[in-house]
């Protein structure tokens, strides 16, 4: 066995949990958004603490990915975005909570 | 297990952050205020318009602060749906406090009908019961801690107006003093709050919301 081989075994748990939602900011939009129905630009911005760009950078990446979508309209004459959680997305995120906690209670005291 | 607490925290403090702008505080506040204010009409209204005649004041108190919640508020800490399990909350909340207006109803008709012969401090304790419960049944489903504070508070308020009464002579059964003292302590939490969001909340600018959106 290759000692390439042996890692990817090793590490293989890991590897398996969804890159796209595990990076920090990403998650934490993910799960405020795992908990309510839809959430506007702002409400998000305010909850999770993140700048506009920045929020902006990490919803297009889960948009890419199909875990949300977002909705862009106006409220009278002002822009609104609405940011809603999909079905694959919920999915996903229930997905990666089962794999991270199977890694974490695998890992030795 | 810690992961399911966590999103449960989350989800508690999307929805609490519905009461950051302390405008359910004023309305609260305002409401509590009835009791201080009616006595003295009810010399010249009687006791029942001089009840009657709030309710257009608070209708046009709550539109004031839904128009604020939705022109000055919303646009600073953003709008959200709240998911199945929270609605079904509020409907549990909603009927329930529907039952408690019913029996406090009922429980204020039969003062006057059956038990007028009763010691006035039955009815005051009775009047404290239901306000306490009301107020904790709505601070334990909304999750709104400071209600259980407002609850207790606006429950003794008739209790010590008793022992004013008694003790001092204080008039109308010392409600306007002790509801009073309540009814602005609960507004000008309100305000407190209110300013504090409007300080940390600025508007953000129509330029950035523009720009966000064409991204």
């Amino acid at each position: 066995m290759t000692d390439q081989r042996i890692e990817q075994e090793t590490l293989h748990p890991l590897a398996g949990i969804d890159q796209v939602i595990h990076a920090p900011a990403r998650l934490m939009v993910l799960s405020y958004l795992y908990v309510v129905e839809s959430a506007d630009f702002i409400f998000l911005r305010g909850m999770t603490g993140l700048t506009w760009g920045n929020l902006s950078t990490h919803l297009s990446k889960l948009e890419e990915a199909g875990y949300v979508t977002i909705e862009k309209g106006y409220k009278g004459k002002k822009p609104h975005t609405m940011i809603r959680l999909t079905d694959p997305g919920r999915v996903a995120f229930r997905e990666y909570k089962r794999s991270l906690q199977q890694v974490l209670d695998d890992l030795p005291d | 297990m810690s992961q399911k607490i966590s999103l449960k925290e989350m989800e508690r403090r999307a929805f609490r952050s519905a009461f950051q702008d302390g405008l359910v505080d004023i309305f609260i506040g305002c409401f509590i205020s009835m009791f201080a204010i009616a006595p003295f009409l009810s010399t010249k209204l009687g006791d029942f318009w001089s009840s009657v005649i709030f309710l257009p004041i608070w209708a046009i108190v709550y539109l004031i602060l839904w128009l604020i919640k939705k022109h000055v508020v919303k646009p600073r800490v953003g709008t959200v749906n709240y998911g199945s399990w929270r609605k079904s909350r509020m409907i549990k909340f909603n009927l329930i406090i529907f039952f408690i207006l019913v029996i406090a109803l009922i429980l204020g008709i039969l003062s006057f009908v059956k038990f007028d012969s009763m010691p006035g401090w039955i009815h005051t304790a009775r009047f404290s019961l239901i306000i306490l419960i009301a107020f904790s049944v709505a601070a334990y489903f909304l999750d709104f801690t400071r209600l259980y504070l407002y609850g207790a508070l606006s429950a003794f308020a008739p209790l010590i107006g008793e022992v004013l009464y008694v003790y001092l002579k204080a008039p109308h059964h010392g409600f306007p003093i002790t509801f009073g003292f309540v009814s602005c302590l609960i507004m000008i939490t309100g305000l407190v709050l209110f300013i504090r969001l409007l300080r940390e909340h600025p508007r953000p600018s129509l330029q950035v919301e523009s720009e966000v959106m064409v991204e």
